[in-house]
């Protein structure tokens, strides 16, 4: 017995062990994309052409309180009923190729989208700007009767598909251009099932982690689409400006915003607020990425 | 009787002491780096604007909440670090070669990540390398 327990005092006494890791460098040469043009691939509601490197697990939390009018009794909309969430997991499946999953508070959407950067911007810029593709397909959870007689699923389903235009333009300005294409099933009588928009974004970046964001997406009036000779409760154009910071593993976007909807379809074919001291509201955006 | 209480005793007192050491042991042992690594020199020049900025940048995103502003180990995450995070200011850390600094910065061991997949490019990579030079005091 005392023995063994002499040895078993040896033991702890001994060496321990070291685990250490080696790895192939490669390195990459020519003219490579550039940095961080954004700090994310979530621009309050849109995307970015920002895609993370594959094998990527993204989770998105995105929250849009209720409106500033009632000032301080609510908190500015903190504390008021009606906000919508969305939860989201994003899944980089190559560099440039992200497919993702969310399911929403309003009308309990559940999207399923991808998005796709064809070339990015190099820093030598003999690639001037990134080309980005995304899109999703949503489906409305809520109760049959919300879409009136003749319910058929499909009337569930809505669309939303955007080319995204990007340049940084240089250490502190990031910018981007979209043009957007949504399409609703089923919609309201005096509404069109189709809306084209335009989007407009930027980040300006005041310190290593953190940046002023700015975002515009505006639907178009085109009779040639429209179903109406004239259009009713045409959506109206959504807007927003915060604040983002960044870390390894995160990034955080608060900012002010006149659009309830979270899925840009939302926006584009149903918002009408105007930006304004009754229909603003404070939201946030939260990424989280686990590496694989 | 006596004897073997005795024994006993003493063998858990050893016993109690080689934990305590071994934790010492674990919060300070040497680093075990590779050959490959110990003959890697940074390809950036040490004055090399550009790649500090880069490297400053990556430093801010990736470093900083453990090692703190100026790598002196006091980042908000180092009160629950047991580990000793080290301090990038002393000459000591700075008289590493560049290899043994990269191999600790992006291979890592224990509560210190592995940032291969996070940082991929080994540009980046060596630009924090030359960033972190620029600490000491």
């Amino acid at each position: 017995m005392k023995k063994l327990i002499y040895l078993v005092v040896l033991v702890l006494f001994s060496g321990h062990f070291v685990l250490a890791q080696e790895d192939e460098q490669t390195e990459k040469k020519v003219d490579k994309p550039v940095r961080s043009p954004w700090e994310s691939g979530t621009l309050v509601n849109h995307h970015t052409s920002v895609t993370q490197y594959k094998n990527t697990l993204e989770m998105v939390i995105s929250h849009r309180f209720g409106t500033i009018e009632n000032g301080i009794s609510d908190v500015f909309g903190i504390m008021a009923p009606g906000a919508n969430i969305r939860i989201g997991f994003n899944y980089s499946v190559l560099d440039d190729l992200v497919v993702g999953f969310g399911t929403n508070s309003q009308k309990k959407y559940q999207d399923f989208q991808a998005k796709y950067t064809l070339f990015k911007q190099t820093r030598e810029n003999t690639i001037p700007v990134s080309l980005t593709f995304y899109g999703n397909a949503a489906i409305d959870g809520r109760e049959d009767a919300v879409f009136g007689i003749d319910y058929e699923f499909s009337d569930r389903m809505s669309y939303f598909s955007e080319v995204i235009v990007g340049r940084k333009v240089n250490d502190w300005l990031s910018v981007q251009a979209s043009a957007n294409f949504t399409h609703y099933n089923s919609v309201d009588s005096l509404l069109d099932n189709d809306k084209i928009g335009i989007g407009l974004g930027g980040r300006i970046k005041f310190s290593p982690q953190s940046s002023l964001t700015l975002e515009l997406g505006v639907p178009l009036k085109i009779e040639s689409i429209s179903q109406h000779t004239s259009f009713t409760n045409h959506p109206k154009p959504h807007f927003s400006i915060g604040y983002e910071v960044s870390t390894s593993t995160h990034a955080f976007q608060i900012f002010l915003t006149n659009g309830m909807g979270i899925l840009p379809q939302e926006l584009y074919m149903h918002n009408l607020s105007e930006f304004d001291s009754e229909s603003i509201r404070f939201g946030f955006n939260i990424t989280r990425l686990w590496n694989f | 009787m006596r004897k073997i209480r005795l024994s006993l005793a003493l063998s858990c007192s050893l016993i109690v002491l080689s934990l305590v050491l071994m934790s010492f042991v674990q919060e300070k042992k040497p680093w075990d780096i590779p050959a490959k690594y110990q003959s890697m020199d940074n390809p950036q020049g040490a004055d090399d604007a550009e790649m500090i900025k880069v490297g400053k940048i990556n430093y801010s995103r990736h470093c900083k909440s453990c090692h703190g502003n100026m790598g002196k180990g006091d980042g908000p995450k180092a009160r629950s670090i047991d580990v000793d995070l080290g301090d990038f200011t002393t000459a000591d850390f700075q008289a590493q070669k560049d290899g043994v600094i990269y191999f600790q910065s992006f291979i890592g061991r224990d509560e210190m990540p592995n940032f291969e997949k996070k940082i991929p490019d080994d540009e980046d990579r060596w630009a924090i390398v030359t960033y972190i030079r620029t600490l000491k005091k």
